[in-house]
């Protein structure tokens, strides 16, 4: 966190109202999400008990798994929500434009959760699917390994920076409002929801005491509320379960619709919070680059549903070292990457750089827009100079590149020299890129005197990490033959792994 | 410990049934170690949930009957049969080559449970293990008794098991998975904690017969479930690091006197208890007694303390930074509230020697966001 961001927070708690801490929003919002609330049972590793799902407010499905410790029920539940999300998925897949290798399918499906805990939870149910074998004696239908699969896809996708195909609402809004509280209370949707808009008629403290009650606002999950489960789940799940023992066909649905019932109390006000809350981000704009960041995912999505088409095998449990290493160097770099189009695109960003000296902005106080020098190859090219004069802690130091919002694009420049003056800064740049082919720059290329200008460094200067090719690893970082054999593709094994109970 | 410190601390708790630390309390030390409410409140083995509701502030904390059913559940699962689950590991996972194996249940005494008659036994047992002539490998729930601040705690460790590699280990039990080889370090982290108090009670047994601390190792066996069924799996855990961390905070309560000392004359925590054990106290004066004792609140007590909604409404009514939490707060080094960021960032507040470079920052900030403002941001 910069000074400025932290000094939002401060405002947001003297105001007792959420400030903007973005002038964008920086994610893209499809025109058509599909939300979906997950919840799971306490005390449980992985066992779904309700998903909310659908693709508009008034059209969520609510599934409900009556007994969650049940093996059956839990692929029940895995092979209908999968349905709605694969169906989703598929309805994407098509529009393909561009030719041969590189055609695309213009749009990408973008699934909405209310929390992290939604995007963990949802990962648990790709790891518990994926492996399994719709033949055999552990048969589960042709869905739920698809179904698996696609959700792996889509959380690893969202553990990159500036990715939209999967998001934790409360994310986005923490991105865009800073509120009076910690990061801790700001992933609970209903106390953000209290700072940014709380519900008409009630003050922001009235709405945050409200939205740590589980009576008034009921956790958005993945788990319930504690009261909850032993107040109201778990004596209806005894009902349910005695009912089935008996083989009383009425009390057992009567027992289903109740807890059904039960579980919907719990999941609506979370469904109906998450919609006004895109309703919400989408009154903020979008910020220009993201459409870059979006192409991208259009990418991505287009070869992993290439990759289904012709059968690939689900991801494995564990990367391999190479795998783990090489995937951490993309992260960081979409990160970097993200960050500086957040600064590119947003005053607000850029301010936030620039409070922690990692970008600066001010008046140009000199130029020499003729300056050149002879490269290697002895031609002789532009390399105006100039000084700005900024009052932000600049922390940059010489040779870092540059790039400024506030030049047309293309413009590149390298730090010469940082030197203090007084109680402000004096930053002088070489202008390197931007300037057109000719040997005079371009009209505008070149700041001028007197001219405000910012920059920020560019993130495309990091070279892309080498990694050995596979053949070339060393032993000690390599999984073993076994490994690899055993790992994505064991299917006798894998299908056959408990999952709940199967009673 | 001197009695006067003693006498000050049952004054504290008042009328109320003294709490003992449990490992769970214990463990939590190490969450909020500088806190001096809450080291007051735990000593004097006061009710910190009861106190928190009766000061207006009842604490977040329930537990799921589901989630307990699962770990009893699943910790009955491993010990069937005489740990045959538990041992299979030792042996397949951990690859241990345990010799011929015992197995003793501590759970209660020809059918006597209290905890001191456990003790004893427990006592028995481990020492005559420890001497080399006991037939016992595996201790099933043993009670260890662990003075602190002068007053026994009585610790419960799901199974102490001796001879992996000639020393007693402790092994905990958590119904948390263990996925694909990976399990939630927060999870595991209070595991381990928890599991530092057993070792450091076992030590203490030992060590009062002479036998020295190395008999018990400081790598504890945390077996929990295998990724999502139910079959247990197991690992080592180094728990040395946290194992000092303990002892120091174990350290700092035999020294509560000295928090005692500056204390105000005559303060209590009680709530006034009537014979339906209703509390009696007016609310806002077991308000105000607890207002008297300085705490350091931090947006993680939400997830350790009884006390932290009480807390966070203080630190709130205080505009400590304290309630936005860590990162925000170290942004501002050496300012304690909003109030004062706000003051300096404005230029309304005249900065104290110490504060000069900080407030140059803030009215730089100030001015960046003031002209956002100007632009019109988002709003
Ligand atoms: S909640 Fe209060 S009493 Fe408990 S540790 Fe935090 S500050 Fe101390």
């Amino acid at each position: 966190m910069s000074m400025l961001s932290a000094l939002a927070h401060v405002q947001a708690t003297e105001s007792m109202q959420a400030v903007p801490l973005t002038a964008f929003r920086h994610r893209r919002l499809s025109s058509r999400p599909l939300v979906i609330i997950p919840l799971v049972m306490a005390g449980e590793a992985g066992a779904p008990l309700a998903a909310m799902v659908g693709s508009a407010r008034r059209k969520g499905t609510l599934l409900v798994v009556a007994q969650p410790r049940n093996r059956d029920q839990r692929f029940a539940f895995a092979a209908s929500l999968g349905r709605t999300v694969i169906d989703y998925i598929d309805s994407f897949r098509q529009g393909r434009r561009g030719g041969g290798g590189h055609s695309r399918y213009p749009d990408t499906p973008q699934i909405l959760v209310p929390n992290h805990g939604g995007i963990k939870a949802l990962a648990d149910l790709g790891r518990m699917c994926r492996f399994r074998s719709t033949s055999g004696p552990h048969a589960v239908p042709d869905v739920v390994p698809e179904f698996g699969m696609w959700l792996t896809f889509l959380v690893d996708r969202a553990e990159q920076a500036g990715t939209s195909m999967l998001l934790p609402v409360t994310g986005i809004l923490a991105e865009h409002w800073a509120t009076g509280q910690s990061t801790l209370e700001d992933q609970n949707l209903a106390s953000l929801m209290a700072w940014i808009a709380p519900p008409a008629g009630l003050s922001v403290e009235q709405a945050m005491a409200d939205a740590e009650n589980p009576d008034v606002c009921p956790p958005a999950g993945p788990a319930t509320s504690p009261e909850f489960d032993n107040r109201d789940l778990a004596p209806a799940i005894k009902r349910f379960d005695t009912a089935r023992t008996l083989g009383d066909l009425r009390a057992l649905a009567a027992a289903e619709s109740d807890l059904r019932e039960l579980i919907a109390g719990q999941i609506q006000p979370t469904w109906r919070m998450t919609w006004e809350a895109i309703a919400l981000l989408r009154s903020v704009p979008e910020a220009p680059r993201t459409i870059k960041r979006f192409e991208r995912d259009c990418a991505a999505f287009t070869s992993y549903s290439d990759y289904r088409d012709s059968g690939g095998l689900p991801q494995r449990k564990r990367d391999t070292a190479i795998g783990a290493a090489q995937r951490l160097g993309w992260l960081e770099r979409a990160l970097a990457e993200f960050e500086s189009d957040m600064a590119f695109d947003d005053p607000f960003v850029l301010a936030d750089r620039r409070s922690a000296g990692e970008a600066f902005a001010g008046t140009v106080v000199e130029a020499e827009p003729s300056r050149t020098v002879t490269t290697a190859s002895n031609r002789r090219v532009p390399r105006p100079r100039v000084t700005i004069r900024t009052q932000d802690p600049v922390r940059l130091a010489a040779d870092t590149k540059l790039l400024s919002p506030s030049m047309p694009s293309g413009h590149k420049a390298v730090i010469v020299s940082v030197l203090p003056d007084g109680d402000a800064t004096l930053v002088t740049v070489e202008v390197t890129g931007g300037m057109g082919r000719a040997r005079v720059p371009a009209r505008g290329s070149v700041p001028v005197p007197d001219q405000r200008i910012a920059y920020l460094p560019d993130p495309g200067w990091r070279p892309a990490p080498q990694f050995p090719g596979s053949d070339r690893t060393p032993w000690t970082h390599s999984a073993t033959a076994g490994e690899t054999g055993a790992d994505p593709a064991a299917p006798e094994d894998a299908a056959a792994e408990e999952w709940g109970n199967e009673d | 410990m001197k009695a006067p410190v003693d006498d000050r601390l049952d004054a504290l708790r008042g009328s109320a049934k003294r709490l003992d630390y449990s490992a769970r309390s214990l463990a939590a030390l190490e969450n909020n170690p500088r806190c001096t409410l809450r080291a007051l409140l735990d000593a004097s083995g006061s009710d910190k949930a009861a106190i928190a509701a009766h000061a207006g502030h009842p604490s977040p904390f329930g537990q799921s009957a589901f989630a307990l059913a699962r770990g009893n559940v699943f910790e009955t699962m491993v010990k069937d049969n005489g740990c045959a689950e538990l041992l299979r590991l030792l042996r397949e996972t951990l690859q241990l080559t345990l010799p011929e194996v015992g197995y003793e249940d501590l759970n209660d005494i020809g059918g006597d449970g209290r905890a001191e008659v456990r003790h004893d036994r427990t006592k028995q047992v481990l020492l005559q293990a420890a001497r080399g002539n006991g037939g016992g490998t595996l201790f099933d729930h043993p009670m260890l008794c662990l003075p602190v601040g002068g007053h026994k705690a009585f610790l419960e460790p799901d199974l102490v098991a001796f001879r992996i590699g000639g020393r007693f280990h402790v092994v905990e039990i958590k119904s948390f998975p263990i996925i694909d080889g990976q399990a939630d370090p927060t999870q595991v982290r209070a595991a381990t904690t928890q599991a530092c108090a057993y070792i450091i009670a076992l030590r203490n047994l030992l060590a009062r017969v002479g036998i020295d601390k190395q008999a018990v190792s400081d790598t504890i066996v945390l077996v929990a479930p295998k990724d999502f069924t139910n079959r247990p799996t197991a690992a080592f855990v180094d728990a040395r690091k946290q194992v000092a961390a303990l002892s120091r905070q174990l350290a700092r309560i035999e020294r509560i006197g000295d928090l005692v000392d500056l204390l105000p004359e005559g303060l209590t925590f009680d709530l006034g208890l009537d014979k339906d054990k209703r509390a009696r106290r007016p609310a806002e004066e077991l308000a105000e007694a607890l207002d008297q004792v300085p705490a350091t609140y931090r947006p993680d007590c939400l997830n350790h303390c009884e006390m932290a909604f009480y807390c966070r409404s203080r630190a709130r009514a205080d505009s400590s930074l304290d309630v936005l939490g860590p990162a925000v707060r170290e942004q501002f080094g050496g300012i304690d509230t909003t109030t004062m960021v706000l003051g300096l960032a404005q230029g309304r507040l005249t900065p104290t020697q110490d504060q000069v470079e900080m407030a140059a920052a803030l009215r730089h900030a100030a001015r960046l966001r003031a002209e956002l403002n100007v632009l019109g941001g988002a709003e």
